[in-house]
């Protein structure tokens, strides 16, 4: 059962409104989508000239593929204890329905990032799935929340959201996975909110495993409250171009966020991402990892800005970007920002590198033995090494890799 | 088929440059051999020659081991046939632990089939078991006194001179090849690091293993004893004996080898061959 309400390129407030009605919502909702198709419709998207868009060109994005308004279920796999303990885990829809008050208390609330504020409110209007999770306050949520979604379709346009709130003093482990069909060239506009209020903890893990031809064009919103701690780890694998926008508010006194990031990309894969770090209290810290491992005639584009507020005290901050380029025709531009407007920092630094394998190691692993590819593999999974010792969960740990064997090869005997 | 590597009139350039010009020399297995000569002499271009470095070029001449051609194949290949070359300036690999790092090599090496016993039904083979492996490092470790925890560091990584290379003794003993060449084994150790590196060599040692030890200095042969020493010059071997021939050399120098066999004297010390790969 498909019922057609439009495309990305016929998308209007009426198709809107047409979401509500096959969703059957309740007034709340269809007003909130109708706000956001305002503000989307008022936000011309990227032309192009912006500085975090000059290196993806927009115009073959797929505009022609059908909205996707019966999306399959997330399917939610909940540690044991968690929902007696009042912990909301439930595809977005559902959520809508069972938690009404809960969703309207959090959705839609936080503006996107200023680059990618048009395709944050198309998402906000137009989404038609999703992930909720809703961690009540002082819980721990013991083990890993683990929602999958897995398409069928590969020629339609998809924009669901992902919600996490966790609530004062909670701390929660969310591993979030799509995947979908190689060979159509679908539009996939997922966005994801995190908000981790005071003392709060929250491990978000993204695994992006779309089809080879499909244009992922995401945003992310983390917002760290005082005293809390966010990680992220987002692991790119699939797509034929990701264009990842991933903005850190880190406004909450002596909060931490830690923003890892695992690229592995071949053929013609173009993966660009902008992050915004912006330190906007005292005693914040903010540090980012993003590795890329290149095969073929893949490219990276990494556009990092991170912003010492006016008047911070004490925040630290760290923006790396490293990139492997496993073939002479893949290539890496890597770009860090700082925007420093403090005097009174405990640090605040940047590395950027892209670069081949050095050939003395090469060799050294051959004279070992290894033949020229099983030498390559174990470096380039040595490269990675740097972010998979940061995340301490078991299960994404053996997620992530696994899904990245499908570029860099697999990892098995490596202790 | 003879257990020997034979060397014979091996002519290498790098670049333009020629560095080995004729040498021949044959090692079997169960003898030590030392190879000295002096900075620039070409020890390491035969060190990188015989495991198969890609910028040396080799113009005329044969290596064979146990009759088979060494040259036509790739390092990788050499290795399997039981050739280790320990280096002098071993590469880091970030990320990749020692214990990993081992496992992966032993396993590249020695293909071991699954092990019936342990009743294994996976159609995946995956090399050795992880805990026969962990048993077998762990005695090689303590036959070469090595803090446990070396295993759990990144390759090379941050490693001090000695560290590094006990850790290629490590390998050489994990491995166990039949064929060893060890390129400057001794640079760049104190005193103690020497005598521990050498009781990791001596330990290692074994009738089935040939040694190949490169190096300029005299010193490293006072713990590693070796049955035949050669002088290399000019990319020649000029001179061959038995162990007395190393204490000459301490004694007399290199000019003294050059007087002996006709050859003008050095500069004292010869501008170093340009080091082909960037070393960590």
């Amino acid at each position: 059962m498909t019922t057609s309400v439009a495309t990305a390129q016929t998308l209007d407030a009426e198709a809107i409104s047409r979401i509500s009605d096959h969703l059957d919502e309740a007034d709340w909702l269809r007003s909130l989508r109708g706000e956001w198709w305002a503000r989307a419709s008022a936000t011309p998207p990227p032309t192009g000239d912006e500085e975090e868009w000059r290196r993806t060109d927009l115009a073959p994005l797929p505009r022609q593929g059908e909205l996707l308004v019966d999306a399959p279920e997330v399917a939610i796999s909940l540690p044991g204890g968690a929902a007696e303990a009042g912990v909301v885990v439930s595809d977005l829809r559902a959520a809508v329905r069972d938690h009404p008050d809960l969703v309207q208390r959090w959705l839609g609330r936080s503006q996107g990032q200023a680059s990618h504020a048009h395709f944050w409110a198309l998402a906000q209007a137009g989404w038609t799935g999703g992930l909720f999770v809703h961690v009540p306050r002082g819980v721990a949520v013991d083990g890993t929340i683990v929602a999958r979604t897995v398409l069928d379709r590969n020629d339609v346009t998809y924009l669901p959201i992902t919600l996490v709130v966790a609530e004062e003093g909670s701390s929660v482990t969310v591993l979030d996975e799509v995947v979908s069909p190689d060979g159509g060239a679908a539009w996939y506009g997922g966005i994801v909110e995190i908000r981790a209020e005071q003392a709060a903890h929250v491990r978000y893990a993204n695994l992006q495993q779309l089809g080879d031809a499909a244009w992922n064009i995401g945003a992310q919103r983390v917002v760290v409250g005082q005293d809390a701690t966010v990680t992220t780890l987002n692991a790119e694998v699939g797509s034929r171009v990701t264009k990842l926008g991933l903005d850190v508010d880190m406004s909450g006194k002596g909060g931490t966020s830690r923003l890892l990031g695992m690229l592995a990309a071949g053929d013609d894969q173009h993966i660009d991402i902008n992050a915004h770090q912006g330190l906007a209290a005292d005693h914040t810290t903010s540090d980012l990892l993003y590795l890329s491992a290149l095969y073929d005639r893949a490219r990276a584009a990494f556009y990092g800005v991170t912003t010492v507020e006016v008047g911070t005290k004490q925040t630290a901050s760290y923006q790396e970007c490293r990139n492997l380029l496993l073939s002479p025709k893949a290539g890496a531009e890597p770009i860090p920002v700082l925007e420093i407007m403090a005097n009174d920092i405990l640090r605040c630094g940047h590395g950027a590198t892209a670069g081949a394998i050095d050939p003395a190691q090469l060799f050294y692993a051959q004279s070992r033995g290894l033949d020229p590819d099983a030498a390559e593999r174990m470096i380039v999974r040595g490269f990675f090494e740097q972010v998979v010792a940061q995340i301490g969960d078991v299960a994404i740990r053996e997620r992530v890799l696994a899904a990245l064997a499908r570029r860099i090869g697999s990892t098995e005997g490596m202790a | 088929m003879t257990d020997e590597l034979v060397i014979s009139g091996l002519e290498v350039s790098i670049g333009a440059n020629k560095i080995l010009k004729g040498l021949d020399l044959t090692v079997r297995q169960g003898e030590i051999h030392a190879l000295m000569g002096p900075n620039g002499s070409g020890k390491t271009s035969l060190a990188y020659t015989l495991m198969g470095h890609p910028d040396y070029i080799v113009d005329a001449g044969s290596v064979t081991w146990r009759g088979q051609d060494l040259l036509a194949l790739p390092p990788d290949k050499r290795a399997k046939l039981g050739i280790f070359l320990a280096f002098q300036y071993p590469s880091a690999i970030p990320g990749v632990t020692v214990a990993s790092f081992l496992r992966n090599i032993y396993n590249a090496i020695h293909h071991p089939k699954p092990d019936d016993e342990t009743g294994e039904t996976s159609i995946k083979y995956t090399g050795i078991p992880l805990a026969k492996f962990r048993k077998l490092m762990e005695e090689k470790m303590a036959l070469l006194k090595m803090d446990p925890s070396f295993a759990t560091r990144y390759v090379n990584e941050g490693f001090s001179g000695g560290e590094k290379k006990r850790l290629e003794m490590l390998q050489m003993a994990i491995v166990a090849p039949q064929m060893a060449v060890l390129d400057e084994t001794d640079s760049g150790l104190d005193i103690d690091a020497l005598k521990n590196v050498a009781d990791g060599i001596n330990a290692t040692l074994s009738p089935e293993m040939g040694v190949l030890m490169i190096t300029h200095y005299q010193r490293m042969l006072n713990y590693v004893k070796p049955q035949f020493v050669h002088v290399l010059l000019d990319g020649r071997v000029v001179m061959s004996g038995g162990e007395e021939l190393s204490h000459q050399l301490e004694a007399n120098g290199y000019d003294w080898v050059r007087q002996q066999v006709g050859l003008p004297a050095g500069t004292g010390d010869e501008a170093s061959a340009p080091e082909p790969v960037s070393s960590h």
